[in-house]
């Protein structure tokens, strides 16, 4: 890598000063971009395309322009299932983002001050997103169990017997539970990011205002939350994205079909069942509607966070 | 004073419920690893009255758990390398490069974390093939390393951004190049962040089974995500030894984890940068 | 302006070196010729021991079956002595992403020579795409097995495509125990079943375990079974197919309405029960009974080993003969563009032998060898099985599985659109007539026979 600058830097006569700059950042970009385009950009696009195209298979021949589109949404049942997935993705996106961010800033919030025992409740936090998810499916699962399940157990134990419910097989239910225990594995990110915010923020800025009498509310919210706000929107963005496309937790606690009675299915789950697995128990996957799903799942993230883009820089340029 | 004690009592009190909340399940998993197929079911909660470690035995008897772990340490380690590397040079370009191709590159790469990624697999499966490396543990790591940039160059961008552009104007007075900027200054600095994104990328590649499930088909180059997968039956599983195993395969990571969160704390409090 | 289309022609520039090294692949999979390169990492150990022996290949044999390792160990190792030059790698990939996986393997050429084919559409497609072989000139295929039992791999001229090797049965797992201790017979009439669950209830026992958290079970094993007494076998389900009955005719009403008069013995909370459960509910005897298939002979033969158990066949409603479930489930296929193909032909004909039919009845008691002279089973309870089969006024599979598993886009399968009736039934959401009502629409809409139903 040195050799090549300094190649550049020895021709540099040759170059304006504005181009010598554009190669140097364009070397900066490549091996990155190289990567990127070969093995995530590059077959993502060009699967995308595969949208315009029906048949069997992972590679649908017949071109039939927007039909699968069109389909989407104006089938009565594709667009059942869409809205649906729809629907259940902003339920499980909303629980996250209120839930294990809140919950990410409280612990983050407590773990930045100096205590004894900080470093063993930190690991403890982040220990659950150690776990695969079929463990984390396998735990909840066990413990959420009508029949030996320790929730239910202890609720009838308190007399609670009404409260002992079938977590998981409820429609109304079973996405909210399923959302949590997400929350339950997940929410050690927000905290090590939320974190690192905080521990950023100078001790002096924190005593000063202190000794002036600010409570800790005050300190957080005057003074720690408005300094943590370009964390927060970089939580919020991933917390957008990655839970959009969250698959995994309901694939092992629900199964790809989203039970009971689709009242858990997400956008993934309906891509995968759609595209990639193909219903039960046939098993033949419509990679052409897979693709169409794929590409409003997309467009619908690209709206979002181009929105978000575009409101940072709003309130960045009003900081300036 | 007494408000500040007060203070560390509640922290005490609400750590210590969510403590607890962390640490049934485990205890659940932990314990349950040790127990035979029958008692799990019949007393999940309880201690092992039968105490077994045929889980874990199993597990190196019928598949060669070693390999897939040294396998998967391998895969982990590299990919992570790789990603930290290249996404943080990407990064400072992104965020330092005032134009209008810079801002493309950055939706560009973000775009990546949009689409699932199983979407791709036939043209991946295609393009490993004709790089001769299906089969080998070699073939995840590329894929990985790709599947890592869209959160490395959005987080560190985000950071660098961050920076004070004062830093940034003081080193080229005293005439250092970007490439000089970018090594001794940036990436120092940068240690919170790169623990940030490391952590997010260990935990998916650790994880991840459906690349080494369509690339890898010998023993040898099995990663431990694939040898679990082959513990989960069409009808029944045996918890016992899946469980065994489930529970090893969270060591590496929280070990990582401890690593890097040292790492990371160190970061932070040799470089205030923000105030 | 300028700068985003210098930018532009770099990323160009990058995709046009990309596409120069990628090209060949897609061109490599597609012609046959890339066939031989493939499967290169399993020549490779005949290419080493090439001196001794000039024709060892080694085969590699998909499946479904990740619980099966070791009794295929001893299967292959079987047909390994019988010809010496051959070695059969049995290497199954977790249940859930088989079709997902093999599916990836064949199109990009990297597919094992030997693979599990399923039943009726999905394998169909797969021979319609030319990636499994057709069989036409295996020696004694038809001999070895009945037209029925080669129909679910053989084109509508009988052109086979797979070896049918393997069968599920059906049937109610019984804790003998609580049935003595509560002075219950096994009942001959579902209207007998009935009172004695409800003598099990009143008495504080789960009368059947099953629940349905994983939907798939409540249908398979439990709907399907209940259907071939209502309609009459075989004769009743082409009735179906050939549109002389619709699917809300009153033996469907009468098989739902056998699924709502089943919902007070569940065990409570049967909603979030997964099939798993149900099992450890039967084996912790906590349960009296569950309806189950016959692979389950293994699992249970572990686990519930507190208790006598025993299995009977759900009885048919009072005054209808009773039909029992025998599945035809799995058959082995050979890779099209293995190339190796002589020799997975070779292992191919080797299932049709009495040799391997006796080696998988006893080595995976519940799985049925399909081949016409059936070995004697060692295993009690597989022969119990089997039994029902002779004692039945007819054997049939299960009822949505030919033809009506794959329908057009936009329109609900049998499979799917039966499972989601059973349980709306089962939550109370519909009444048997609704469900039955829901069903017939469901298959009216793209079913052409049934068209006249809607």
């Amino acid at each position: 890598m040195s050799q090549t600058i300094s190649s550049t830097k020895r021709s540099g006569g040759m170059l304006s000063n504005e181009n010598r700059r554009k190669i140097t950042w364009m070397l900066f970009l490549l091996p990155a971009l190289v990567i990127y385009l070969t093995f995530m950009a590059g077959p993502l696009f060009d699967s995308l395309r595969l949208s315009l195209y029906q048949g069997e298979g992972y590679t649908p021949t017949k071109f039939v322009g927007f039909q699968n589109y069109i389909d989407l949404f104006t089938n009565p049942l594709w667009r059942g299932k869409f809205f649906g997935a729809v629907r259940h993705t902003f339920i499980f996106f909303g629980i996250h983002m209120v839930a294990q961010n809140s919950l990410g800033l409280l612990f983050a919030n407590l773990l930045s001050s100096d205590f004894k025992g900080r470093n063993f409740f930190r690991t403890i936090i982040f220990t659950p997103a150690t776990l695969s998810v079929l463990v984390t499916g396998f735990l909840w699962t066990l413990i959420l169990n009508p029949n030996w399940g320790a929730v239910n157990k202890i609720l009838v134990a308190m007399d609670l017997r009404e409260w002992a419910l079938p977590w998981l097989g409820r429609e109304n239910l079973a996405l909210p539970v399923i959302s949590l225990t997400s929350v339950w594995q997940w929410v050690g990110m927000p905290t090590v990011m939320f974190l690192a915010g905080l521990m950023g923020i100078s001790d002096e800025l924190l005593e000063a205002a202190r000794i002036d009498g600010a409570s800790e509310w005050d300190i957080f919210w005057k003074i720690k939350f408005p300094l943590l706000k370009p964390i927060i929107g970089i939580v919020a963005i991933l917390t957008f994205v990655d839970n959009f496309n969250a698959f995994d937790v309901i694939y092992a606690m629900a199964g790809a079909r989203g039970e009971p009675s689709y009242s858990t299915d997400l956008l993934a789950t309906l891509f995968y069942r759609t595209g990639i697995a193909g219903e039960h128990p046939v098993g033949i996957p419509n990679m052409g509607m897979g693709a169409a799903i794929a590409t409003v799942t997309f467009l619908i993230l690209m709206a979002g966070v181009l929105l978000w883009l575009y409101l940072s820089r709003q309130q960045a340029a009003e900081e300036a | 004073m007494r408000r500040i004690k007060l203070n560390q009592a509640l922290a005490y009190i609400l750590l210590t419920i969510w403590s607890v909340i962390v640490l049934f399940p485990l205890w659940t998993l932990i314990i349950n690893s040790f127990k035979p197929q029958k008692e799990i079911f019949k007393d999940p909660f309880g201690f092992p009255k039968d105490f077994t470690f045929d889980g874990y035995i199993a597990a190196w008897k019928t598949g060669r758990f070693d390999v897939y772990f040294t396998n998967s340490l391998i895969v982990t380690v590299l990919s992570l390398t790789l990603i930290l590397l290249v996404g943080s040079m990407a990064a400072y370009a992104l965020a330092k490069w005032k134009s209008p191709a810079a801002n493309f590159l950055y939706v560009f790469f973000i775009a990546g974390l949009m689409i699932p990624i199983r979407l791709g697999t036939i043209d991946l499966v295609r393009l490993i093939k004709a790089l001769n490396l299906q089969d080998t543990i070699w073939s995840l790591i590329p894929v990985y390393v790709a599947m890592g940039m869209p959160i490395a160059t959005f987080v560190l961008t985000a950071f660098i951004k961050e920076l004070p552009s004062e830093m940034f104007d003081a080193a080229k007075v005293d005439g250092a190049s970007e490439w000089q900027i970018y090594s001794r200054i940036v990436l120092p600095l940068m240690r919170p962040a790169l623990a940030t994104v490391a952590i997010f990328n260990m935990i998916k590649i650790w994880n991840d089974f459906w690349f080494p499930l369509v690339f890898i088909r010998s023993e040898e180059s099995r990663t431990v995500a694939l040898g679990v997968s082959l513990l989960f039956g069409q009808y029944r599983t045996d918890w016992t030894r899946a469980l065994a195993v489930l529970s090893l395969a969270a060591v590496p990571l929280l070990i990582l984890y401890v690593l890097l969160a040292r790492e990371f704390i160190k970061g932070l409090t040799a470089g205030a940068v923000k105030g | 302006m300028k700068k985003l289309f210098a930018m532009l022609s770099v990323l160009v520039l990058v995709s046009m070196m990309l596409a120069s090294c990628g090209s060949p692949a897609p061109a490599a999979t597609e012609a046959p010729a890339a066939a031989t390169e493939a499967p290169a990492a399993t020549e490779a150990p005949a290419a080493t021991e090439a001196p001794t022996v000039a024709e060892e290949v080694t085969l590699t044999l998909g499946s479904w079956r990740v619980d099966d390792v070791a009794a295929w160990e001893v299967i292959t190792a079987a047909f390994h002595e019988e010809y010496p030059n051959i070695t059969v790698k049995f290497d199954p990939t977790n249940p859930p992403d088989y079709n997902a996986t093999l599916r990836t393997q064949l199109e990009t050429g990297t597919g094992p020579d030997l693979y599990f084919v399923r039943s009726f559409a999905t394998g169909r497609e797969l021979f319609d795409a030319g990636y499994v072989a057709s069989l036409k000139d295996l020696p004694g295929i038809s001999d070895a097995f009945t037209e029925a039992s080669r129909a679910p791999w053989a084109t509508e001229t009988g052109e086979p495509y797979a070896v049918p090797i393997i069968a599920v049965s059906h049937g109610v797992y019984y804790n003998k125990d609580i049935f003595a201790a509560n002075g219950i017979e096994i009942p001959t009439t579902w209207e007998e079943l009935m009172v004695a669950s409800q003598t099990l209830l009143d008495a504080g026992v789960i009368p059947f375990a099953n629940g349905t958290k994983d939907a798939w079970d409540i249908n398979e094993v439990v709907m399907m079974q209940y259907i071939p007494s209502n309609i009459g076998g075989y004769e009743g389900r082409m009735a179906y197919l050939n549109g002389e009955r619709c699917f809300n005719s009153e033996e469907m009403v009468a098989s739902f309405q056998q699924i709502a008069d089943m919902k007070p013995f569940l065990p409570t909370g049967f909603e979030a029960t997964s099939y798993y459960d149900a099992e450890q509910l039967f084996a912790q005897g906590q349960a009296a009974m569950m309806l189950d298939g016959s692979w389950s002979i293994g699992a249970f033969e572990k686990d519930a080993t507190d208790f006598e158990w025993g299995v009977f066949y759900p009885p048919a409603l009072e005054g209808k003969d009773q039909y029992v479930t025998f599945h035809i489930d799995a058959a082995i296929g050979a890779n099209a563009a293995s190339p190796n193909l002589e020799a997975a032909m070779t292992f191919l004909e080797w299932l049709e032998s009495p040799t391997f039919a006796e080696l998988l009845g006893n080595n995976l008691p519940g799985f049925f060898p399909l081949t016409k002279d059936a070995p004697t089973l060692s295993d009690p309870i597989a022969a119990d099985f089997m039994a029902f089969n002779s004692a039945a006024a007819g054997v049939d599979i299960r009822f949505v599985w030919e033809k009506l598993l794959a329908a057009p886009s936009g329109n609900v399968d049998a499979y799917t659109s039966l499972n989601n009736n059973v349980i709306a039934v089962l939550k109370g959401e519909k009444t048997p007539q609704e469900a039955a009502d829901a069903f017939n629409a469901d298959l009216a809409a793209w079913y052409e026979p049934a068209a006249a139903c809607k």
